[in-house]
């Protein structure tokens, strides 16, 4: 019989006192795995998500709001912006390129978004199966969604107003078709449902017209394309009923959701009621958000404080509202993981006065081991043992807590933001902070071990 | 294999023992009697080497012990020397199958099935192999402590009031065991005890 089975089996002997022992132990090591691996992963989530963007555009609002909603996905819009406004930016010799982006309507829960193709582009997205979008109201689908959702290829849903599944306002009468799914890309790519920027505008244009007879009948006489839509709603105001076309126009306008407010809709009409050129129409469209990416590092200085200072939007660099609201949560994370190390030290302690009580319960056993001719050493290895064996069980049990901690977690949070937090093995941080757990056990073995080194077999033995 | 020439023991600041010299052949028995308080414990302490002696030395098996260093004294015991304790002292988390495979496996690394069974046999420990110690009777936990004294054939055995608790029935048939284990095992077997109702089964006697 080797020394490990008799440490093992002492271990065993007395269940309350390996869970008392343990306890602590477990406690510390679950909080520090599972808040080390939440940081991790969601900076690194983060860290994929703005590499694509160097700047955003904007309605004015917190600069944080826009990148976490136009970037990451997990808040509400500030507000829009002008299409031509934002395409002036286009133009400025430090950018490279700019994708606006528009959204306001979800499916289920997770957004759609109207954007360029470019937008795949720079995320790295590859299709899996399918083609791009080639007209409105076609949609590629993120592969978390499509997974979620059991997506496929033709299969056809419609758009929910808002950003969350339980707003019951559906855009029933323009149904998306699924033409392609993207293979998975560990960026919010995988949470969202994208289509051309031409269908939210039509989606939200339309429902505007809904009210109006004269607009549904054009609806069903025309194509489902905007422009087509918007002219028949031009002529109409322009034409046939005009006071009651305007309140009725601005009565919808209030109405509709602020993200496509089309307050200034009629005066544009009136003033170019008869002007049918897209260029007319462009003064009107609205985009959610543009993502630049700057040709020169001179962008990154001089056009955000042009665009803060000189036009009606605003302008957020991604990395820097994201280090800045890191910096908040990194000390939250401090604290936490400060409250950790504080606990194993705590139940480094512990496992020294559990081994100091067993060692003193046990001493006839030790003295009788000594009669065994197991020497002071081997008996010091014995207890060695037993410590790193608690120490290592309470190592693997905090760690599977923490994550499980992790995946419930990550059930909450892609729910909440679609953003999914991955089971990993133990990482490098995690195996230094085992051996950082094992030494605190061998020190508390080697100070509850001192009366080993005193142990008079003699006295003992003939105690009764 | 068991000699001692003028062996003394004292605490510090008491009137120490002087006990009488033993000279045993291998597998030569021998009964040491004496009212409490002669120091019958003592003698047995020093016999194996757990207590240093103050004067005079030990030979056993050719071996001065009285001269061996803490190791080399444990491993010794260990290997050649079989302890039977007044009080009973086994391993709690072990069963009892466990604790003799414990016995067997120190100082050197023997797994003898085939000996553990059959001294398992002859001492009616066979059913209860598989028992946690703590629930064997005390008639049994005496059975088990001989089997512990002798299962790795020492060269000699050492038994401190191996029948201080039996009637006089179990008080034969214990001693009986004992002997038969020792010549089974060919050791020397030396009781230490008060009892004189052991002292009819030996022949070599010291009365200290």
């Amino acid at each position: 019989m080797n020394l490990g089975y008799l440490a093992y089996r002492n271990m065993i002997s007395k269940p309350l006192n390996l869970v008392l022992s343990l306890l602590l132990l477990v406690l510390s090591i679950s909080l520090v795995t599972f808040v080390l691996q939440l940081s991790k992963q969601l900076n690194g989530q983060i860290d994929k998500n703005i590499g694509p963007v160097d700047m955003v555009v904007g309605a004015k609002g917190s600069p944080l709001q826009l990148v976490l909603s136009s970037v990451l996905h997990i808040d509400v819009p500030t507000g829009n912006i002008k299409l031509n406004e934002a395409n002036s930016i286009k133009k400025h010799p430090f950018v490279g390129s700019a994708i606006p982006v528009s959204y306001g309507d979800n499916y289920k829960g997770y957004r759609i978004l109207g954007t360029e193709p470019a937008y795949f582009e720079s995320y790295g997205a590859v299709l899996a199966e399918g083609r791009y979008f080639e007209k409105s109201f076609e949609a590629v689908v993120g592969n978390g969604v499509a997974k979620k959702l059991q997506l496929k290829i033709g299969d056809v849903f419609t758009s929910s107003h808002g950003l969350v599944a339980e707003n019951v306002e559906a855009h029933e009468e323009h149904p998306y078709t699924v033409v392609g799914l993207l293979e998975p890309t560990g960026t919010v790519l995988d949470q969202l449902l994208i289509s051309n920027l031409e269908s939210i505008w039509d989606a939200h244009a339309h429902n505007d017209g809904d009210h109006k007879d004269e607009n549904d009948e054009a609806h069903e006489e025309g194509e489902h394309d905007h422009e087509a839509h918007d002219h028949e709603a031009h002529d109409h105001e322009a034409h046939d009923h005009e006071a009651h076309d305007h309140e009725a126009h601005d009565h919808e306008a209030h109405d509709h959701d602020e993200t496509h407010d089309h307050e200034d809709d009629h005066e544009a009409h009136t003033d170019e009621g008869d002007d049918h050129d897209d260029h007319a129409h462009d003064d009107e469209l609205e985009i959610t958000s543009l993502l630049v990416k700057f040709k020169s590092p001179l962008g990154l200085i001089q056009l955000p404080r042009f665009i803060n200072e000189n036009t009606t939007m605003q302008a957020a660099l991604p990395s820097f509202e994201i280090q800045r609201l890191m910096g908040l949560l990194g000390s939250g994370v401090k604290t936490i993981n400060g409250v950790a190390i504080a606990i194993l030290l705590v139940s480094g302690f512990s496992i020294f006065i559990s081994l100091l009580k067993t060692i003193r319960e046990r001493r006839q056993e030790l003295a009788l081991l000594r009669t065994y001719g197991l020497g002071t050493q081997k008996l010091l290895y014995l207890v060695l043992l037993e410590g790193l064996f608690l120490a290592f069980l309470g190592f693997l049990l905090g760690w599977s807590l923490g994550r499980l901690a992790l995946m419930m977690a990550s059930s909450y949070m892609e729910s909440g933001y679609g953003y999914v937090l991955q089971i990993k093995p133990p990482d490098l941080m995690e195996l230094l902070f085992l051996g950082v757990t094992l030494v605190i056990a061998m020190i508390a073995v080697f100070l509850a071990s001192i009366s080993i080194f005193k142990l008079n077999i003699s006295k003992t033995l003939a105690d009764v | 294999m068991v000699k001692t020439i003028g062996l003394k023991f004292a605490y510090a600041g008491e009137q120490g023992f002087h006990f009488p010299d033993i000279d045993l052949t291998p597998g030569e028995h021998l009964l040491v009697l004496g009212p409490s308080g002669v120091g019958k414990t003592t003698l047995l302490h020093l016999l194996s080497g757990m207590l240093p002696v103050s004067d005079g030395k030990i030979v056993i098996d050719n071996i001065e012990v009285t001269s061996l260093d803490r190791k080399s004294m444990d491993e010794f015991r260990g290997g050649r020397i079989g302890l039977i304790f007044q009080q009973y002292h086994f391993i709690k988390s072990l069963n009892v199958d466990e604790n003799l495979q414990l016995r067997q496996s120190y100082p050197k690394r023997t797994k003898d099935n085939e000996r553990r069974y059959r001294l398992a046999e002859r001492l009616g420990l066979t059913a209860h192999l598989k028992k946690k110690v703590t629930q064997l009777s005390q008639g049994q936990q005496q059975r088990l402590a001989i089997a512990q004294g002798v299962i790795h054939q020492p060269k000699v055995v050492f038994a401190d009031e191996p029948t201080s608790n039996l009637d006089d029935d179990n008080c034969n048939n214990v001693v009986q065991l004992l002997k038969d284990e020792a010549d089974i095992s060919e050791s020397s077997l030396v009781i230490i005890t008060h009892d004189q109702r052991v002292s009819q089964h030996f022949s070599n006697q010291i009365v200290l």
